[in-house]
């Protein structure tokens, strides 16, 4: 009795499996969804477009549209966009990115920027502590303590200026 | 006129040999008759381009499609104004529109009224000379703009429907004015280091032929990002495309003249650094427009693939390396003069943040540009540098930049004391952080958002606290209104307040970037008729769709009401439209535009039974962006207007040499 019961859980089971998976599969994705969005535009779309496939209109362009199927059935399979990338690029490499990789070679893309900007910093942080030293012991003598007197300078230096003209 | 057309560029040619010829030697004979009859070969160079430009305004106007260019751009039934627009929408036209502003440009300085008897003319004339000489040799033998077919074509293949559009009128003309505009201030600053003589003059000049051209390479990026937004259907303004970066970068390091320049002019210093900033910002114009026309690079901008790009190149390193030759040669005239630094927290300081933060960004943008070459040079694999690199890897260099512009109006000059700091930044700083707390009261959680918002907040305290303090001087010494002292005190300092609402400008681009980046929402659905799609607070009703013609053109549209909150806001026609003489249709989207945010319709796609998708988006804050926009070119204006009080041209002072 108890094998008849476990055989027909069993077939149905196997009966309604496909209308189970069925009904994953047929989850609506929408193409303009965040979710999509953070998978699609990982990749560039070769069509010439010069877009990557998530802005890349599939009314437009045949390659997109299945590339799009493609996508949305890998989520359905539960991949994480780091899975569908890893994916891709062992198909095409790493061309069919939209930003190089943050490995290798293309590390340099993303870090020199900043090594440069920092390299440059510290260069600007010497340059003016040399021209500030030079100033030596000199007894420092701003020319205005504080942004209202500056301010008030030029005014009176404005204001005597204009008064100059009206008499000259 | 297929004989007049082509002699305009050939006659050309030759003045333009002629008078850089002659300008030379009336500069090394100091003959001034030379000199004279190279300032009339200006003039006849500026006939000649602007005969070129009407004959091709002309033949594009009348269909003339016997010659390759009409018939590549243009159709019989496109409207009037946009066959006359179809002169840039092409290689050979768009470096005719160049060449036209450059001698145009050539002529206001070396005819101009200020500049008379001055003898830096004759050398800024001859180097805009071989620069026009390099464009009309381009135009004669490589990017000719009037060559005949062989047969004569009953039809044009029409123009490009995207460039079809209010934005492409004006979104080229204002980037070419940007570009060629910066080969003056280039030439300003060979001319002073061949003269030795870089002063307050040279200064004073420079700076307002930079600040021009900063204002249309603005204005050009502005229109292109607007053009792009309402045009292609895309819904976002900027994509880091090679040719956007190509004009972006120009626009950074002339930015970062426009700021060391002021320590130049205070303390004589960063000579060296200024000329450098110069010689790059025009380097990059013509590196740009290598990357563009040379299809080395893939661009939504797609120029016709041609070995013009080569020519731009060779014609870059040139002046390059002639620039660094002669700035080299005057190496210890500049070196002389630097002064010195009082303490580590100035104003001076903060401009040489202020440097390394443009350039800085100039750099990853150029980096970031070229880097599938250098990748596909080392490891033979181009990879694609695109939209997510640039955001991540600018955004953190161009808010530091938004806080050192926030903090930098701030600090005085020479010197600021730690009193001073704290007496000037205490009541910002608590003011920033307690709407930084208030945003994240009211919802704002994303960090991003926060710091950058955070970041303007000070700005714009700081920025009003600059007008208050001025005003409030103003009025201690002149007793007048509020509004009369704030108009006074700006009018009487053009460039600091010019300079400060171009600030503002900037802090309401930004706003509305973040804003427009970080809060989008999208949604694509495809809805029976008379269904509705809701995103946020709105509700679009799909109330029908049908079918118009209008020329050669068929239009699908539909009607959709949109209702926000359950109140109606109209009824709008998202289209899609199928050209007679071009494969791809285009969108026509519908934007409900407010200060808030903006709906963004558009009608993607549709089915025999009357489904359709649309693709719909609320973009935050796009307003903020075009206001900031605007208010740029008012502070821009405001700055380089010539005024009744200071801002005039000073008394040229340098050397004197016979020939002017």
């Amino acid at each position: 009795m108890k094998n008849k019961i476990y055989i027909g859980l069993l077939i149905i089971l196997v009966v309604f499996q496909g209308s189970f998976l069925h009904v994953e599969a047929a989850k609506q994705i929408d193409y303009k969804s965040a979710e999509f969005k953070a998978v699609a535009q990982q990749f560039a779309c070769t069509c010439g477009c010069g877009q990557d496939h998530y802005e890349c209109d599939p009314n437009t362009c045949n390659l997109t549209t299945e590339f799009k199927a493609d996508l949305v059935e890998m989520m359905n399979k539960g991949w994480d966009k780091d899975k569908i990338r890893e994916y891709y690029i062992n198909i095409y490499g790493e061309e069919i990115l939209t930003s190089p990789e943050k490995s290798g070679f293309s590390l340099t893309a993303w870090v020199l920027p900043f090594v440069v900007i920092g390299a440059a910093g510290i260069a600007v942080f010497f340059i003016i502590r040399k021209w500030v030293k030079k100033k030596g012991t000199e007894e420092d003598v701003a020319e205005y303590e504080s942004p209202e007197e500056e301010v008030e300078g030029e005014i009176l230096s404005s204001i005597i200026d204009e008064e100059r003209k009206k008499y000259l | 006129m297929y004989l007049f057309a082509n002699a305009t560029i050939y006659i050309g040619l030759a003045i333009a040999i002629y008078s850089l010829l002659i300008m030379t030697l009336g500069i090394s004979t100091k003959n001034q008759k030379f000199v004279n009859s190279g300032k009339g070969g200006l003039i006849a160079l500026l006939v000649c381009s602007s005969l070129a430009m009407l004959s091709l305004f002309y033949l594009l106007a009348t269909s003339q499609f016997q010659y390759e260019y009409v018939h590549d751009y243009t159709s019989s039934e496109l409207p009037i104004i946009y066959k006359l627009t179809a002169l840039w929408a092409g290689n050979a036209g768009s470096l005719l529109l160049w060449t036209f502003f450059l001698t145009l440009y050539t002529f206001m300085i070396a005819l101009s009224r200020k500049l008379k008897g001055n003898p830096m003319v004759p050398y800024i004339s001859a180097i805009l000379l071989a620069n026009a000489v390099f464009f009309f040799f381009i135009l004669g033998f490589v990017a000719k703009p009037f060559i005949l077919l062989d047969e004569i074509p009953i039809e044009g293949k029409g123009l490009n429907p995207m460039l079809q559009n209010p934005g492409m009128i004006i979104h080229p003309v204002t980037l070419y004015l940007g570009y060629v505009g910066l080969a003056i201030p280039f030439a300003f600053a060979m001319a002073a280091l061949i003269l030795k003589n870089v002063d307050d003059f040279w200064i004073k000049m420079t700076r307002r032929w930079t600040i021009i051209a900063w204002l249309f390479l603005s204005l050009g990026n502005i229109f292109g990002g607007q053009w792009a937004y309402v045009e292609l259907g895309w819904g976002g303004y900027w994509a880091w495309d090679p040719v956007e970066n190509a004009s972006f970068m120009p626009w950074l390091t002339a930015t970062a003249f426009l700021h060391s320049v002021m320590i130049q002019e205070r303390k004589n210093m960063l000579k060296i650094w200024n000329i450098s900033l110069i010689i790059v910002s025009y380097a990059l114009t013509l590196f740009g427009t290598f990357l563009v026309r040379s299809g080395v690079l893939t661009s939504v901008h797609a120029f016709a693939n041609s070995n013009l790009g080569l020519y731009f190149l060779i014609f870059m390193g040139v002046a390059v390396i002639g620039a660094l030759y002669v700035l080299m040669s005057r190496y210890n005239l500049l070196k002389r003069s630097a002064g010195e630094f009082n303490s580590f927290v100035s104003k001076e300081s903060s401009f040489l943040i202020n440097n390394l933060l443009l350039v800085g960004a100039a750099f990853a943008v150029f980096w970031g540009t070229i880097f599938p070459l250098v990748s596909e040079a080392v490891r033979g694999t181009k990879v694609t540098v695109g939209l997510p690199f640039f955001n991540k890897v600018e955004a953190p260099i161009l808010l530091s930049m938004m806080f050192i512009m926030a903090v930098c109006p701030l600090l005085a000059w020479q010197k600021s004391t730690v009193k001073n700091l704290r007496k000037n930044f205490m009541i910002p700083a608590i003011l920033a952080i307690l709407a930084m707390i208030l945003m994240v009261v009211l919802g704002i959680q994303k960090a991003w958002a926060v710091i950058g918002y955070g970041v303007i907040s000070l700005l714009l305290i700081t920025h009003f606290l600059e007008f208050y303090r001025g005003v409030k001087a103003r009025r201690k010494m002149t007793k007048e209104s509020p509004l009369v002292a704030l108009y006074r005190l700006m009018i009487r300092n053009r460039r600091r307040y010019g300079g400060y609402i171009v600030h503002l400008g900037i802090a309401f681009i930004t706003m509305g970037i973040i804003g427009s980046q970080n809060y989008d929402l999208q949604t694509m659905k495809t809805v029976d008729l008379g269904k509705s799609i809701e995103l946020k607070d709105y509700r679009i009703n799909y109330d029908r769709l049908d079918q118009k013609k209008e020329g050669i053109n068929d239009i699908v549209y539909a009607d959709v009401t949109v209702f926000k909150n359950g109140k109606k806001l109209g009824t709008y026609q998202p289209e899609k439209v199928f050209y007679g003489n071009w494969e791809q249709p285009s969108s026509e989207v519908a934007i409900i535009s407010s200060l808030k945010e903006d709906l963004y319709i558009v009608l993607s796609a549709w089915e025999d039974d009357g489904k359709a998708t649309f693709v719909v988006k609320v973009n935050p804050m796009m307003n903020w962006l075009w206001i900031g926009s605007f208010m740029i070119v008012i502070g821009a204006l405001f700055a380089v207007w010539n005024g009744k009080y200071g801002n005039v041209t000073p008394r040229y002072t340098g050397v004197r040499k016979e020939v002017s």
